[in-house]
C-alpha cells in the first residue's frame, strides 16, 4: 500500500467516525429537547388507545405499546437509518420525511448551487486583482468592502435587498413584495421543470435570494484568495522570477496560482457549511421553501423526524464536501508531503 | 524595603506582593502591551476598528445617562416615520427605535464579550491538549471539532438553546454560544502548538525534568497567547453574529433587548411592506459596523502577531 493510499484510508476513517458522530450526537441532542408524549399526556380526556397508538405511530413505544428507553429508541433510530426508512413527519400530518425534505432540498440546491458558482468566479477574479494590486486602492477599496459585507449578518442583507428591490418609494420596484418570496409565482399550482414559463417564474424568484447570499460568501472568498496570493507572491521563487524578467501576467500564470490556488479548495469546502448557514436565513426572509424554511419550521413546530434529518443531512453534506476537497488538494498541490 | 509592622499587611506583601522578578516580568509585559496597543493604533485597519469600537462601547457604557426612555410603554403613537423628535422612528409599541438601538447596543456587546471569553477558554483548552499530547486525545478532540464543524450551525445553536432551557434567557443563550464556537480558536492553536512544542527551548526544558504540564504552562502557553488573542477578538464578532441570528429569528426571551430582538420586530410588524426603512437598516447597520470593528481589530493583531505575516 503507498503513502498516498494510506492517507487517503485515514481520511476514509475520520470521515466514517464523523458521520456516525454527527447521526449519534443528533440523535441525542434532538430526544433531550423533550418528549412529544408529555404534550399528548397533558391532555386530561385522551383515551389510553388513542395515546398507546399514537405513541407506537412516532416510534415512541414498541409493539407492544410498553414506552421505549433511550437506548432502545436509539438502535431502533439507527436501524431505521441505516434501511433508509426516516419516518414520518409529525407537522406535515403523517407524510414520510423524505417527500418533505426532497422538494425542499431541490430548490436549496438550486439556490445554493447559483450563488456559489457566482461566488467563486467573483471572489477568485476580485482576490487575484486585489493581490496584484496590493496596497493600491482598488485593493483597499475591495477588501475594506469585503470586510464589510463578511461580516454582515444574511438575514438584515436580505431584509435590506426586499426593501431596495421591492418598494416603489426607494426607486427600484423590479419586484413587487410579493413575488419576491416563494420560489414561484402564487398563481402556479402544481410547478413542473418542463414548463417554459414556470422555468421562467423560478429563475425569477430566483434572482433576489441568490444574489443575496453570494453577495454574503463572496467577501470571503476573495479576502482569502487575496491572502494566499500575496502570501505565494512574497516567496522567494516568485522574486526570483520576477528578477529574471519575466512578465507579470506569466509569472500569475505559471508560479503564484499553482501555488495559491489549493488552500481555496479547503476554504470553499469548509465554507459548505457556512452557506448553508447562511441559506438558512436567506430562505426563512424570502419564504423560499428549501431545505432551511423547512428546518425553521420543523423546529418551531417540534417536528423532529424531520430536524433529524436535516441536520443529519447537512453534516453529512459537509463531510464529504470536505473529504472531496482532501482528494482534490492530494491531487493538484504540489506541496502536499504524506505525513 | 522596610515592612509595616502589622502581620497582617506583611502576611499580604509575602503572598501577594510584587517581587523585583515579577516587577521586571510585568514591566516587559507592559511594555510589550504597549508596543502592540501602539501598533494596532497606527496600523491602518486596526486603527478605524478600534475608533468604531470605541464608539459603541462608550454608547452602551453611558446610555442609562442618556435622556433616551427604551422600556415597554406606549410613550409615543405607533409606527412614526423618522422625524426630528423620532430620528428612526417609534416602533409598534410607541417605543422610540433611537433609545432602543443605543440599548439594544449593550446585550449585542455583553453577549459577544462573555460568549467569547468561554469559546477563547474552551478553545485554548482543547487546542493545547490537542497539540502537546498528540496520540488518543488529539484523535478524539479533532473528532469532536470536526463534528462540530459539520453540523450545520444555526440548527446546533437553535436545537442547543433549545435544550438548556425553552425559554432562552440572556445567560443561556451565551452559554450556547460560547459551547459551540471555539472550533476556530482550538484549531488555530493547536497548529501553533505543533510548531512551539518543536522549539529548542521546550526540549531544553523537558531535558531538565520539567513535567508536561508545566511545559505548557511556561513555555508553550505564552507563546500561544497572543494568537488566542486576536482569535478572540474575532470570535466576538461571530457571537454577536450568532445571537443576532438568534434573535432575528425570534428565539430569544420576550423582553430582551438586543438589535437582533429589534429586527425581529421589525419583520414580525411587515416593516418592509410598509416601508419603515430606518427601522430595519438603522439596528442592522450597528450591528454590522460592531462586526466591522472587531474583524479589523482581529485582522490587525493577527497581522502585528502573527510572525510569518509580519515578515511581508
Amino acid at each position: 500500500m503507498s503513502a498516498i493510499q494510506r492517507v487517503i484510508l485515514r481520511r476514509l476513517r475520520n470521515a466514517v467516525i464523523t458521520i456516525f458522530g454527527i447521526i449519534t450526537l443528533n440523535f441525542f441532542l434532538i430526544n433531550v429537547m423533550g418528549n412529544p408524549l408529555d404534550l399528548i399526556n397533558r391532555a386530561p380526556n385522551i383515551s389510553p388507545t388513542i395515546r398507546t397508538d399514537t405513541c407506537i405511530r412516532l416510534g415512541l413505544c414498541g409493539p407492544d405499546g410498553q414506552q421505549l428507553d433511550l437506548s432502545q429508541r436509539f438502535i431502533s433510530y439507527l436501524k431505521d437509518f441505516f434501511t433508509g426508512n426516516m419516518g414520518t413527519s409529525f407537522y406535515w400530518k403523517g407524510t414520510p420525511v423524505i417527500d418533505v425534505i426532497l422538494p425542499a432540498l431541490g430548490w436549496t440546491l438550486l439556490l445554493i448551487g447559483t450563488s456559489t458558482v457566482i461566488t467563486i468566479l467573483i471572489g477568485m477574479v476580485v482576490g487575484a486583482l486585489s493581490a496584484q494590486m496590493r496596497g493600491r486602492p482598488f485593493d483597499i477599496a475591495a477588501t475594506g468592502l469585503g470586510l464589510f459585507f463578511y461580516g454582515m449578518p444574511f438575514f438584515w442583507l436580505a431584509l435590506i435587498m426586499q426593501l431596495s428591490f421591492t418598494r416603489p418609494q426607494f426607486g427600484l420596484n423590479w419586484w413587487p413584495v410579493f413575488p419576491s418570496s416563494q420560489e414561484y409565482d402564487f398563481s402556479i399550482a402544481v410547478f413542473s421543470w418542463t414548463k417554459v414559463s414556470n422555468l421562467l417564474s423560478a429563475l425569477y424568484h430566483l434572482i433576489l435570494p441568490a444574489t443575496t447570499l453570494a453577495l454574503g460568501t463572496v467577501a470571503g472568498v476573495a479576502l482569502v484568495m487575496r491572502n494566499s496570493l500575496i502570501d505565494v507572491m512574497t516567496e522567494d521563487y516568485v522574486v526570483t522570477a520576477r528578477a529574471k524578467g519575466l512578465p507579470s501576467r506569466l509569472i500569475l500564470r505559471r508560479h503564484v496560482l499553482p501555488n495559491g490556488l489549493p488552500p481555496m479548495v479547503t476554504l470553499i469546502a469548509l465554507d459548505m457549511a457556512f452557506i448553508f448557514g447562511g441559506a438558512y436565513q436567506v430562505e426563512y426572509v424570502f419564504s423560499y421553501r428549501g431545505i432551511g424554511w423547512v428546518t425553521i419550521t420543523a423546529i418551531n413546530a417540534f417536528d423532529f423526524p424531520v430536524l433529524q434529518f436535516v441536520v443529519v443531512l447537512g453534516g453529512i453534506a459537509v463531510v464529504i464536501a470536505n473529504f472531496v476537497a482532501d482528494l482534490i488538494l492530494l491531487k493538484i498541490d504540489p506541496r502536499i508531503k504524506v505525513a | 524595603m522596610a515592612y509595616p509592622s502589622s502581620s497582617v499587611v506583611y502576611w499580604f506583601r509575602r503572598r501577594f506582593g510584587i517581587s523585583e522578578v515579577r516587577r521586571e516580568k510585568l514591566v516587559l509585559t507592559m511594555t510589550r502591551f504597549r508596543e502592540i496597543s501602539s501598533a494596532v493604533v497606527h496600523h491602518r485597519m486596526g486603527g478605524i476598528g478600534v475608533a468604531i469600537l470605541a464608539f459603541f462601547v462608550t454608547m452602551a457604557l453611558v446610555a442609562p445617562l442618556l435622556p433616551l426612555p427604551y422600556w415597554d410603554a406606549s410613550l409615543f403613537p405607533s409606527f412614526q416615520d423618522p422625524s426630528w423628535a423620532h430620528p428612526f422612528g417609534t416602533d409598534q409599541n410607541g417605543r422610540d427605535i433611537l433609545a432602543r438601538v443605543v440599548w439594544g447596543s449593550r446585550v449585542s456587546l455583553l453577549v459577544g464579550f462573555l460568549a467569547s471569553v468561554i469559546a477563547g477558554v474552551l478553545g485554548t483548552l482543547v487546542g493545547l491538549v490537542a497539540g502537546f499530547w498528540t496520540g488518543w486525545r488529539d484523535e478524539v478532540l479533532m473528532r469532536i471539532n470536526d463534528i462540530l464543524l459539520s453540523l450545520p450551525w444555526l440548527a446546533l445553536l437553535i436545537v442547543l438553546a433549545q435544550i438548556l432551557g425553552g425559554q432562552l434567557s440572556l445567560s443561556v443563550i451565551i452559554l450556547t454560544i460560547g459551547l459551540t464556537s471555539w472550533n476556530f480558536t482550538a484549531r488555530v492553536v493547536r497548529a501553533q502548538v505543533l510548531s512551539v512544542k518543536e522549539r529548542v527551548f521546550v526540549e531544553r526544558a523537558r531535558a531538565s525534568g520539567a513535567s508536561g504540564i508545566t511545559i505548557l504552562r511556561k513555555h508553550i502557553f505564552p507563546n500561544v497567547f497572543p494568537l488566542v488573542f486576536a482569535n478572540t477578538i474575532l470570535t466576538v464578532a461571530v457571537a454577536i453574529l450568532s445571537e443576532s441570528t438568534l434573535a432575528f429569528l425570534g428565539k430569544v426571551q420576550v423582553g430582551t433587548l438586543s438589535w437582533g430582538v429589534i429586527l425581529h420586530e421589525a419583520e414580525a410588524s411587515s416593516a418592509i411592506i410598509n416601508g419603515h426603512w430606518a427601522w430595519i437598516v438603522m439596528p442592522g447597520l450597528s450591528l454590522v459596523t460592531v462586526i466591522l470593528g472587531f474583524s479589523l481589530l482581529g485582522y490587525a493583531l493577527d497581522e502585528i502577531l502573527n510572525p510569518k505575516l509580519r515578515e511581508r
